[in-house]
């Protein structure tokens, strides 16, 4: 449906040129839901800006159902109007000087046959319906709240029926409480309208929950795309790993491969565990060991069953649902999140029961380079 | 040119935060409440004293009496005389429409078009474009007056000379700046800077996004400027429409240098000849009945105006993280754009400037090689060798420097007590401070007249009543300082307060150094606003207190055209590195590009 190819996107600016997307490819099937993700300034909202056809790439090519919409090796390219989308911005962009059923009936009064006036009004008004706003049909714009403004700018951008749907960090404007509420009901009503969707966010959690593909982007490129479970059960590499949930990371060192897997001696004498090794890593060589808290259990005694890392107990902090526990292992913090049951003091030893299933290994990087 | 300020001041207010009004009476202090006392007294009175002096003279007669003179006495004559005249509905009130209409047309269309060019499109240049603008803004009307007479006068204007030679025509015309077309064209372009600034900041400060969303809807990009641009700026562009009749309006300089020749009056200029009549004593009477419902006038504009800026300030809706907004990509427009930006160069900032120095070295010949062996520096010499030239030099400074620094520190007084006090009355202070906007100089000027002759010491005719007339325009320095004020918040005072610090000291650490940048601002645009007066001083002149301005016009109309264009250039010299210090201060433009 959706067919972004080596999209590049470069800037003139005083300082000379920058490359705000460096590379950029995807393809979103028919009536499924795609999420950009990625820290501000990784091009996220540059590639979607060049879907929407509000910016012109500089390289690569887009396609659009069956129509390139942007092509600049071929001097090809669809200015927005002329393309068949609707899209949700960031500030919503209601029109202040029309009212709620006009800003919803534009794209349908701007269409080339312009539609009989019965039906544009039917139309407008199944539209802010479906997102419960008819009753307010006829209130100004500048009398709306945020999460008023984000169902007109929905229904407006539905309205059309376009063939793709843009969302552009629709719920960065709102307000915490107010956020999750919109995100289920956005939610909802993407599922409802079952067109196919590009979605633009910076949030983890919103990427997880709505998407159907998650690509991670950094630094103009996408890091790792697919669907949220496995993007976030294995991280491609320790700048996904760390954007995408929390993540702990310790230094050790391959002391037997097997296979698939091996056992790795953890740095600061906690002991050795079994993790599975990527094919590129070797016997001697210094790895990563990656897990997150959530599967990061404690035993205060050793069982010596193996795949226990030692450490002491820094600091816990009771958090209603669970308890957030840090653990000192050698001089690296890891976190672990526990049932809210768990007690233990600060100084106190515990082990880290590892599930080698739950664990991902890069080879070493440099030090000082760690994200968060 | 007062106004300017608003252009800023519309973009500051936009983040309002609530601010905890009112504190406790206790806490100011004796001194503190000295300090609002004097200062509120201060700005009623250079408001209202004149004001009302006028408002009464327009009732006492005769009309050659000052009103409290020996033997004035309550009357309605002047109104009389004034209203029955039919020459009042024949020509000055029709003349007044056809110059105020036809000038802010010419304005707007030039000025829209120009901010359009620098703040939208990928026009090359726009930095330079937007300071070049800026040139006029600060040379005195009467100066840019005087140039288009040494351009298009019929007999000797350059442009005259010109077009005869290239079309062999005879030894008049064939344009002709004595008109009123003259009159709008010249007072048209010379107001185009103002209103450039007022507009290049609406557009700026309207969020890209709407017309985006226009776009990705379906619409293309003529439909998007029709039916999203325009009614989403409409506010933001009437608002600067209504100022723009406002200072047309009060204009006095083009009337007097090119309508008076031309034989055309308007509003302005027959207040003025109403206090210079060719054979007669001044009729203070009449001028003031002349004035009154000059000044409603002004005054209705401008509560139209601020009602016009409310309802743009409502329509600002949320903004993202501000994306640079897609520039229009000019194309194959480019060229007629860049021609037009340098048609408008030529008009309103190099030819002006160049016809000046020429004709201060050359008097009104023609510029050709002939003539340059005829260079004669005897306008600057003359100039220099007269006493009066370098007391209007301290004058001009002096005048323009009090009355700004009077005013900035009145205004910031007044600031903090209307936004920080629950002082009674201060929606009083609040109204009439912004009321000085409406008042056209013309009726600032005869106002002021009309009560330092009545007062019983003998002030009239000094530097000081000058410096005491430019002061009443107020709203200039609490506006700027008001919109700068809503920013910081309620809390950082009392942080001071809780810390131990008092009243004085707080506003001395804490408000005055945060209020720093826009107290510096208001001090440079009331300090070119004085520098570029003309209207005042001249109503007021007298042997001692002249300024440039009006000395500039003095040997102009006796015939000593070198030494006018002498007065001239120097003014435009001394005019060019405030242009930076402005742009340094004022018009900082955040994130341009």
């Amino acid at each position: 449906m959706l067919k972004v190819e080596a999209l590049e996107r470069s800037y003139e600016t005083p300082d000379g040129l920058v490359h705000a997307v460096k590379g950029v490819s995807f393809e979103v099937p028919q009536g499924s839901f795609y999420t950009l993700l990625g820290p501000s300034g990784c091009g996220k909202t540059t590639t979607l800006r060049c879907v929407a056809g509000l910016e012109q790439p500089t390289g690569g090519r887009i396609v659009i159902g069956n129509t390139v919409v942007a092509d600049p090796d071929n001097d090809v390219f669809v200015p927005a109007f002329r393309r068949d989308v609707g899209m949700v911005f960031q500030s919503y962009a209601i029109w202040p000087h029309m009212n709620v059923l006009e800003n919803v009936a534009y794209p349908l009064v701007v269409r080339k046959p312009r539609p009989p006036r019965d039906e544009i009004n039917d139309r407008a008004i199944e539209a802010l319906r479906l997102v419960g706003m008819d009753a307010l049909a006829k209130r100004s714009a500048t009398k709306l709240s945020g999460g008023q403004q984000q169902r007109v700018a929905f229904a407006r951008a539905i309205v059309r029926h376009p063939k793709l749907l843009l969302l552009d960090e629709p719920l960065s404007n709102l307000d915490a409480k107010l956020r999750e509420q919109m995100r289920f009901e956005l939610q909802e009503l993407v599922a409802r309208v079952a067109i196919t969707t590009l979605y633009v966010t910076h949030d983890q959690s919103e990427a997880l929950a709505m998407s159907d593909n998650v690509a991670v982007m950094s630094e103009g490129l996408i890091a790792q795309s697919g669907a949220p479970r496995s993007v976030y059960d294995r991280p491609a590499n320790e700048f996904v790993a760390g954007f995408l949930g929390g993540a702990n990371f310790l230094q050790a060192t391959v002391v037997e491969r097997n296979g698939v897997s091996g056992v790795v001696d953890v740095d600061g004498n906690a002991g050795r565990v079994s993790v599975p090794l990527p094919e590129s890593i070797n016997k001697g060589q210094r790895i990563e060991l990656v897990f997150r808290p959530e599967d990061a259990p404690l035993l205060f005694a050793p069982n010596g069953d193996g795949n226990q890392v030692k450490a002491s107990v820094a600091r816990l902090s009771f958090q209603g649902g669970l308890t957030e526990c840090h653990l000192k292992v050698g001089q690296t913090i890891v976190r672990s999140m526990l049932h809210p049951s768990v007690q233990a003091s600060p100084g106190a030893d515990a082990w880290i029961q590892l599930n080698p299933a739950r664990c991902v290994v890069y080879a070493a990087r440099q030090p000082g380079a760690r994200p968060n | 040119m007062s106004q300017l300020t608003l252009s800023t001041n519309l973009q500051r207010t936009r983040a309002r935060r609530p601010v905890k009004a009112g504190r406790r009476r206790g806490e100011i202090g004796v001194v503190g409440w000295i300090v609002i006392a004097a200062a509120s007294l201060a700005a009623l009175y250079f408001i209202l004293g004149p004001l009302t002096m006028l408002v009464t003279t327009a009732f006492r007669g005769p009309q050659e009496f000052l009103p409290f003179e020996e033997g004035a006495h309550w009357t309605l004559d002047n109104l009389k005389t004034v209203y029955s005249d039919p020459a009042l509905y024949r020509t000055i009130i029709p003349n007044t429409l056809i110059f105020t209409v036809g000038s802010v047309s010419v304005t707007f269309a030039v000025a829209f078009l120009l901010a359009w060019l620098v703040e939208r499109t990928n026009l090359p240049w726009r930095n330079v474009v937007y300071t070049a603008v800026l040139f006029p803004l600060l040379v005195p009307g009467i100066v840019l007056s005087i140039t288009w007479i040494f351009l298009l006068a019929p007999n000797t204007g350059w442009i005259n000379v010109a077009l005869r030679n290239l079309l062999y025509l005879g030894d008049t015309g064939p344009l002709n700046i004595f008109s009123m077309t003259g009159m709008i064209i010249a007072q048209g372009i010379g107001l185009v800077p103002f209103v450039f600034l007022l507009l290049s900041a609406a557009l700026r400060s309207m969020n890209p996004s709407l017309e985006e969303a226009s776009n990705v809807a379906g619409a293309s990009p003529f439909k998007t400027f029709l039916r999203v641009t325009l009614p989403v700026l409409r506010p933001g562009l009437l608002a600067p429409l209504i100022l723009a009749t406002l200072v047309t309006l009060e204009q006095f300089e083009t009337p007097l240098v090119i309508g008076f020749p031309a034989r055309i009056q308007v509003f302005a200029t027959k207040i003025f000849f109403e206090l210079n009549p060719d054979s007669d004593l001044p009729a203070y009477g009449r001028a003031a009945a002349v004035a009154l419902p000059f000044l409603i006038g002004g005054i209705l504009l401008l509560f139209l105006y601020n009602y016009l800026i409310r309802r743009a300030e409502s329509f600002v809706t949320v903004t993202g993280k501000g994306f640079r907004p897609t520039r229009f990509e000019l194309g194959r427009w480019r060229i007629p754009a860049m021609i037009f930006v340098s048609v408008y160069a030529l008009f309103a900032a190099i030819l002006p400037g160049f016809v000046l120095i020429w004709a201060s070295l050359f008097g009104y010949s023609f510029p050709s090689l002939d003539v340059l062996s005829s260079i004669s520096f005897e306008g600057y010499i003359d100039l220099f060798n007269n006493y009066k030239f370098w007391l209007a030099v301290r004058n001009t400074f002096i005048v323009a420097g009090s009355s700004a620094l009077i005013v900035t520190t009145i205004g910031v007084v007044l600031a903090w007590t209307i936004l920080r006090t629950k002082l009674f009355g201060r929606s009083i202070l609040d109204f009439v401070s912004f009321l000085s906007l409406g008042i056209p100089t013309v009726i600032a000027g005869l106002a002021s007249m009309l009560l330092y002759l009545s007062v019983p010491f003998g002030i009239y005719g000094t530097v000081l009543v000058l410096v005491l007339a430019y002061s009443y325009r107020m709203a200039v320095a609490t506006r700027l300082t008001r919109a700068a004020l809503m920013q910081i918040h309620a809390e950082l005072e009392e942080a001071s307060s809780v810390a131990g610090g008092q009243w004085l000291t707080t506003i001395r650490k804490v408000v005055l150094p945060l209020l720093m940048p826009s107290l510096v601002a208001s001090f440079v645009l009331l300090f070119i606003i004085g520098f570029r007066e003309f209207t005042i001083p001249m109503i007021l002149q007298s042997t001692d207190n002249g300024v440039l301005s009006v000395m500039m016009w003095q040997a102009f109309q006796s015939g000593k055209t070198m030494q006018a264009a002498a007065v001239g250039t120097i003014i435009v010299m001394l005019v060019i590195p405030v242009i930076f210090v402005m742009r340094r201060f004022v018009l900082a433009r955040d994130g341009k590009d």
